[in-house]
């Protein structure tokens, strides 16, 4: 997975060139503004940014902190980019595989309008288990976050320590098969830098399989144990591409679906709900994981989500936005093994 | 003679329910007569249905609820015409109304008499394969749902009078007369099956294991003597091996049957055979058919799965002999393959494919009504108009007029109800009387004030339930302010008891514990609607059907169940509200796209109604695919009919003609539409208004590309033939014709038969030999598939000479320029090879759908094309002309490959659909429907593809950007956009989140 | 009245019961609930029929809720697949209940817990049949406690 040049070498090539291609974009007007990343505030951090000239070109950075799915910044819930004069403003997105699939899925549910969107695809090549980083570096203050070769080293005030990347990379980075954008064939115009044609995604989904084999009671008290601690922040549904109900269901009234209080049923529930409602969406860029406060890991769910679909119904998100998603369409062959027959 | 606004239909099989729903819903008065004691026919009897193996009851039964409810219907059982006087406009008609020694009125159809009826009587229904008593319903599903005493068998003894709490049983009831004025008749009494003569048929009757293709079916049936489960008579195991024979009783000129081919048995086959391996993977069906006729709308298709999937073994041979292994209950059967050789082989059971004979009472109808019979015994129709009986004023529907399936007698159910309509459109809407309801009393905002009434049913509830019980519960729960018993909730006495309740308590929510709202609901609807409450302010709990019935030994449990089922029903009822049916206008005028023989029918058909008529042809003539037909196999003048059709459409002050013209725009829904057509060679713009849209587009003939027709001036498809022997004497110079069959038909690019080919060879092929008859005509097919009288016909040809000769879809026929000659070489199936030297080879192409045109089509109107490119009908069955998009038809060629006849059928079909939205000044939505909380909406979409009904479209809205939002006008209520709403933005009224919530919580 | 009292007629069953909530299409499986009535087809009495005009109705918040609430078990029974009495509710239906299905027993509910199954409206027995075997498969199961409430 990792390229032998260096992690390092890497991330800087893949930031030269979107900085040239950003810079080329805005220099002829191909695009309005870039969405993008820049340095965090702090160690182990990125955040977002949005330029619109070519000076803060430079700004714009790449490496293995960019979790943020930029997607998110596309839907309704953010305000639209618009110019009062010129009415939808054109927009250039820095898009590892997840950013391109969001953004197609979104188009499938009618919530961008691909035209007024430009690709700009990157080779991903993983985002750091920040979490895990955290829980072992413990109580001491992160100073300095850098990649040398293939490993990500940490320092602190009196301390340094290596994580090898390949062991300390997200999970769904770990079992990604989808690191550049898709490229939409029917716009090739749409996407700039490196996209890429995907027909048949394999998977094995072998990472859930022995969470699968489980029997329920130990699949009940794993994952219950690993949502006890939810706080319902939310954080999950604020970072995900996919969350952008007007209301979501766990604020509505009338009737009011589940309990609000944070007990384990309530909480479970939330989280079973969410998951439904990811199904055929969850275009696995694990954002919700990777901005919990509480470390809950939701990538198993997410996994899951992926070979349901997959497996029932051969879709992969994200693809293509002329595909109809699983939710939306149905054969009159679907497979049907889980109805009760008479014996 | 002043013409009268009501309608005589006889027969109420799913034929004559149609008609009665189609004239009901567009303003007439129908008086439906039935011989037996419930409605339905043969439909009601049969598991599944071809080809899409749907399952019978669940598609028919609520269409009979439906004709038993319908304000304008006035269904009679049991009845005989005497005599009927008069004509079109007028008729007087007196019928017999024979007892049935239950007082209809009070008999609630609880069934304790049947139950309690010590004689065993026949079973007719399910097909004298089980017993039942003397006082019975045809079936449990029947309507109306009224107890009749079958006086053949009852000993008198008095045991069902004395436990009807209902006091419906009375042997001293008598046979009654009536006499109807009716402006139109509907004959539709449907067909006899073909009984086999005794012991002399294959051994039906002396073997326990032979038994007919209808006995089968309810051997079948989930609700038949073995519950679905296939077992032998004779021993009741599980059969492995089960022969059909095909053509017991049809296509034999031997004269213990009929001559003509039964149309339908091909197929039920099949289908018997597919379920029956369905039911029981176990058996391994052989069918013995000398040709396989699968030529409607996804028959091939269904043939090929009975054999790849399900493993059916097609064998083509008639059977010689059947013998029955005394030992094993085997049979034996006898038959010579088609290479000569004679094979013996057992099998365990042996279904006869008994074909359909004209009905019993034919004659007695016929002479009743002064109609003639044809040759066969069945309802002599128009040449053109297959539901136009001799007599003028009186149509026939169904196999009356010649065998046919559902679709096709639904079809000629509604097509003469068009007729009707065409008939007496003055006098809609003159019979009618609307009930004076009192003003709806104003709940909303209102505290609920629930009462629960709890009904005995007899003993059917209160034998089994601690009703005093359930009675006290529901007092206890919140909101209700009176819970009662009732011995019969249902009673006329009752209604009264609730309405007298609703005002001496202010009750605003009703509800009744009894038996299933399917087909309860809307009598207590009524009732608390004429007691001033908003319908859909009830509720129901069933307590009997799902509840004492079941649990006839579990008292307790039963008891608790009865209370958790009310208590359900209160917190529902708690959550409901009144619900208004919106009203939307409707625009009387029509627009018909296709200018045909299908869309010119149907233009003036509305035309002759006063209905505007916007007539939209692509070409630059009218006439469609008929200018290519001179003539009909049975004699029909094509040319005459179409150009006097034309002058007429042309010459009609309610039609406008748009020729060379294109559909630019079609926008709006039922009743209200709007569109743009551009036309003639200035490309003028129209711009009108309709109510409904009928799609009358037609196909096209394939184009061949095989056996030389692009190179060899001597091969001609048979349409160009046709034209040479009706306008030339050329075929004299003809030593030798061949004609091929199925070019551009069954095969894999166009997986479906085109029906009118094989009629079409034969009919050109005795013309031809008419007029040269030295000239050898070989006719090389894969089916002859002259369905229904066609095969008359075919015979007809055998016998003038022609020769015909089967091929294989493997082995098609070669063919070889030699000199001015073409050398034709055929293979047939059992590989003997045949040369012929023929100086003209004639092609029988295929009808193909216009691809690009129906896609364009389809998009405009939101409707689905199938896989062949034809348009989907909403219904395969029972909707055969409409679209599931409300107020669009379709008609004629554009449906799929059909004869002129059934174009007509299908184009009055529409018309009478059309008819009951273009015959109000406006149309109800329904009251249950869903709708969208645009503040809630985020504007997937995901609804959008879910709705089946196309009911659901994205609008920019100011304030909430783009949302999805629901035409009520076109929302069925099935709710399976909420189901997926991931926002829950979407509700269903009377089903609302908020109730089934309701349901499921507090449950202690 | 000729009913008996409670304690003559009282079937004397000490075991647990489970107490089942069943969601039905009205036009297929409650038309064939009632056959299995009229046909006096003896079946468990442990359901709660909750009738909604389609399969496709029935979100996933009812089926969860059931559980949440207390419900033992929770059957869903629709038209079967091409029988659609709205033409495509039951096709839509089923693909939400195959991944509502497989997520319930990713996320530890007992896969007996939610049934689903199809019934027409002429299959009275099969109805039957279902309900005893859902019944018997929840009973296996034990009560729901999954979702009480510690406080």
């Amino acid at each position: 997975m990792v390229k032998s040049m260096g992690l390092e070498t890497e991330n800087k090539e893949i930031e030269n060139n979107l900085r040239e291609i950003a810079r080329g974009l805005l220099k002829e007007k191909k695009v309005d503004v870039i969405i993008g990343y820049m340095e965090g505030t702090l160690p182990l951090l990125s955040q977002p940014i949005i330029i619109d000239s070519e000076e803060d070109v430079e700004k714009l950075i790449w490496n293995n902190l960019c979790y943020v799915n930029l997607a998110k910044y596309l839907v309704p819930r953010v305000p639209k980019f618009v110019n009062p004069e010129k009415g939808n403003l054109t927009v250039g997105v820095i898009s590892k595989g997840c950013v391109g699939r969001g953004l197609i899925h979104l188009a499938s549910e009618n919530k961008i309008n691909l035209d007024e969107i430009k690709i700009i695809g990157i080779p991903c090549n993983g985002v750091v288990n920040r979490q895990r980083i955290e829980m072992e570096i413990g109580e001491k203050e992160i100073l300095e976050v850098s990649v040398f070769g293939d490993n990500i080293i940490v320092k602190g005030k009196d301390f340094e320590r290596e994580f090898p990347y390949d062991e300390y990379m997200n999970d769904l980075c770990k079992t990604c098969k989808i690191r550049k954008p898709p490229l939409v064939s029917k716009s090739l115009d749409l996407c700039v830098g490196e996209c890429e044609e995907y027909s048949n995604i394999v998977d094995d989904f072998s990472d859930i399989s022995e969470f699968e084999a489980l029997t329920p009671e130990e699949k009940w008290n794993q994952i219950t144990e690993e949502l006890s601690v939810c706080t319902r922040c939310y954080a999950c549904r604020e970072a995900c591409p996919m969350c952008y109900c007007n209301l979501c269901f766990v604020d509505q009234n009338k009737p009011v679906w589940f309990g609000k209080t944070t007990d384990l049923p309530d909480v479970f529930v939330y989280h079973l709900i969410r998951a439904m409602h990811m199904a055929g969406r969850c275009v696995a860029c694990g954002a919700c994981s990777l901005v919990c406060p509480m470390g809950i890991d939701l990538n198993k769910i997410n996994r899951k989500l992926e070979k349901i679909v997959k497996e029932r119904f051969d879709f992969t998100s994200g693809l293509d936005p002329d595909v109809l998603p699983p939710m939306v369409d149905f054969k009159l062959e679907d497979a049907q093994e889980f109805a009760l027959e008479e014996d | 003679m002043e013409k009268v606004g009501a309608v005589l239909v006889v027969g109420a099989g799913i034929g004559g329910s149609q008609t009665a729903l189609d004239l009901g819903d567009a303003g007439f008065k129908v008086y439906l007569l039935e011989s037996t004691t419930s409605i339905g026919g043969v439909m009601a009897q049969l598991d599944k249905t071809f080809p899409t193996n749907d399952c019978a009851m669940c598609i028919v039964s609520p269409k009979l609820v439906e004709t038993g409810r319908h304000h304008n219907i006035d269904l009679s059982i049991n009845c005989k015409i005497l005599d009927v006087t008069g004509e079109a406009g007028n008729f007087t008609v007196r019928v017999l109304k024979k007892t049935l020694y239950v007082n209809m009125d009070n008999c609630t159809g609880c069934g304790v008499c049947g139950r309690a009826c010590p004689v065993e009587a026949i079973d007719v229904f399910n097909e004298k394969l089980s017993k039942f008593a003397a006082t019975a319903v045809k079936y449990p599903q029947a309507v109306p749902l009224v107890y009749a005493i079958n006086k053949d068998y009852c000993i008198g003894c008095g045991i069902c009078k004395g436990v009807c709490k209902a006091n419906a049983v009375e042997y001293d009831l008598e046979d009654e007369i009536i006499e109807l004025k009716v402006g139109g008749i509907v004959l539709s009494p449907g067909y006899d099956e073909y009984i086999p003569p005794e012991g002399n048929l294959y051994g039906y009757g002396k073997y326990k294991n032979v038994v007919t293709s209808i006995e089968f079916e309810r051997i079948l049936s989930a609700s038949g003597p073995y519950t679905g489960k296939v077992l032998r008579p004779s021993d009741g195991d599980i059969p492995e091996k089960v022969a059909f024979l095909q053509c017991i009783g049809s296509r034999d000129f031997t004269g213990n049957g009929q001559p003509y081919c039964s149309s339908v048995c091909c197929m039920y086959t099949a289908k018997e055979a597919v379920i029956a391996h369905e039911h029981m993977h176990q058996i391994r069906p052989t069918i013995f058919s000398m040709d396989i006729r699968a030529y409607g709308k996804d028959f091939d298709k269904y043939i090929i799965r009975a054999q790849d999937e399900y493993g059916v073994r097609y064998i083509r041979s008639r059977i010689s002999s059947v013998n029955e292994d005394p030992e094993t209950k085997d049979l034996i059967l006898k038959y010579e393959t088609e290479d000569g050789k004679i094979i013996q082989e057992n099998f365990e059971m042996v279904v006869l494919s008994v074909g359909l004979n004209p009905p019993d009472d034919a004659k007695y109808l016929a002479d009743k009504f002064g109609i003639e019979l044809n040759e066969y015994n069945f309802a002599k129709t128009d040449i053109f108009n297959p539901v136009q009986t001799t007599i003028p004023g009186i149509f026939v529907c169904g196999a009356f007029s010649s065998p046919k399936d559902i679709p096709e007698t639904v079809t000629q159910a509604s097509a003469a109800a068009g007729c009707v309509n065409t008939l007496l459109y003055e006098k809609r809407d003159t019979l009618i009387t609307e009930k004076t309801l009192p003003p709806e009393i104003f709940v909303a905002g209102q505290p609920p004030r629930i009462g629960v009434f709890v009904c005995h049913c007899g003993v059917n509830i209160g034998g089994y339930v601690d009703v005093p019980q359930v009675v006290k519960y529901a007092k206890s729960l919140p909101n209700v302010v009176l819970a009662d018993q009732n011995l019969y909730t249902c009673s006329a006495d009752t209604q009264t008891i609730i309405k007298d309740k609703i005002k001496e308590y202010s009750l605003n929510r009703v509800i009744v514990a009894s038996c299933t709202p399917r087909t309860h609901e809307p009598l207590f609807q009524e009732t608390i609607r004429e007691a001033g409450l908003n319908r859909y302010l009830f509720q129901m709990a069933n307590i009997r059907d799902q509840c004492s019935w079941v649990h006839m030994n579990q008292y307790k449990e039963a008891t608790e169940k009865s209370m958790d089922l009310v208590r359900m029903a209160v917190n529902k009822a708690r959550n409901i509200q009144p619900l208004e049916r919106i009203k939307l206008g409707v625009t009387p005028k029509t627009l018909v796209i296709g200018g045909g023989i299908t869309g010119m029918v149907a233009a003036l058909n509305f035309a002759n109604q006063n209905f505007e008529t916007f007539l939209v042809e692509k070409e630059k003539e009218l006439g469609g695919f008929a200018r290519n037909i001179y003539t009909t196999l049975e004699g029909g003048n094509v040319q005459a009919f179409l150009l006097d059709l034309i002058e007429q459409v042309k010459a009609h002050a309610n039609i406008h003609v748009f020729t060379d013209a294109k559909i630019e725009i079609i926008n709006g829904y039922i009743g209200n539409f709007k569109s743009v057509v551009i036309h003639g060679p200035e490309n003028t713009r129209a711009e009108f208004e309709h109510g409904v849209v009928v799609v009358a587009t037609g196909a096209k003939e394939y184009e061949p590309n095989e056996f030389l027709y692009n190179t060899n001036d001597n091969v001609i498809t048979q349409s160009e033939f046709e034209k040479v022997i009706n306008t030339t004497d050329d075929i004299k110079n003809k030593k030798s014709i061949v004609m091929i069959q199925c070019v551009g038909s069954r095969n894999e690019e166009h997986p479906y038969c085109s029906k009118m080919c094989c009629a079409e060879a034969i009919k050109n092929a005795i013309l031809a030999k008419k007029q040269s008859p030295t000239t050898e005509i070989v006719i090389l097919f894969r089916d002859v598939r002259t369905y229904g009288f066609k095969e008359k016909y075919y015979r007809m040809a055998r016998e003038a000479g022609i020769v015909f000769i089967r091929y294989d879809e493997d082995n098609p026929p070669e063919i070889v320029p030699e000199g001015s000659k073409l050398r034709v070489n055929v293979v047939t199936p059992i590989k003997d090879n045949i040369l012929i030297n023929s100086d003209l080879v004639v092609l029988s192409v295929g009808i193909v759908a216009q691809k690009e045109d129906n896609e364009e089509l389809g998009k405009l109107l939101k409707v689905p094309l199938n896989n062949d490119n034809f348009f989907l009908e909403a219904h395969v069955k029972l909707r055969p002309v409409d679209f599931a998009t409300e107020g669009v038809f379709v008609a004629g060629l554009a449906h799929c490959p059909k004869t002129i006849e059934d174009s007509i059928s299908q184009a009055n079909a529409a018309v009478s659909r059309a008819c009951t939205i273009l015959s109000k000044d406006e149309i109800e939505a329904e009251g249950k429907i869903a709708s969208i909380d645009p503040a809630r909406c985020s504007g997937c979409g995901m609804c959008i593809d879910n709705c089946a009904y196309n009911a659901i479209e994205l609008i920019e809205d100011r304030r909430f950007g783009s949302v999805a939002i629901i035409n009520s006008a076109l929302c069925k209520g099935c709710g399976a956009c909420s189901g997926n709403c991931r926002c829950a933005a979407i509700d269903v009224a009377g089903f609302s989140s908020k109730q089934i919530y309701a349901m499921i919580t507090g449950r202690l | 009245m000729t009913e008996p009292s409670v304690e003559t007629k009282q079937s004397k069953n000490k075991e647990w019961e489970p107490k089942i909530i069943a969601f039905l299409c009205n036009w297929c499986s409650y038309a064939g609930a009632d056959l299995a009535g009229v046909s006096r087809i003896q079946d468990p009495p442990n359901i709660r029929i909750v009738r909604v005009p389609c399969s496709g109705r029935i979100n996933a918040y009812f089926i969860i809720k059931s559980l949440t609430d207390g419900w033992d078990g929770v059957l869903v029974s629709g038209c079967h697949p091409g029988d659609c009495h709205y033409i495509s509710g039951n096709l839509v239906a089923r693909r939400r209940f195959a991944i509502l299905k497989e997520l319930l027993e990713f996320f530890g509910i007992e896969p007996g817990r939610v049934n689903f199954m199809w019934a027409s409206a002429a299959e009275g027995m099969r109805f039957a049949v279902l309900v005893r075997k859902a019944t018997e498969i929840v009973k296996k199961l034990g009560q729901n406690k999954k979702f009480e409430k510690k406080w």
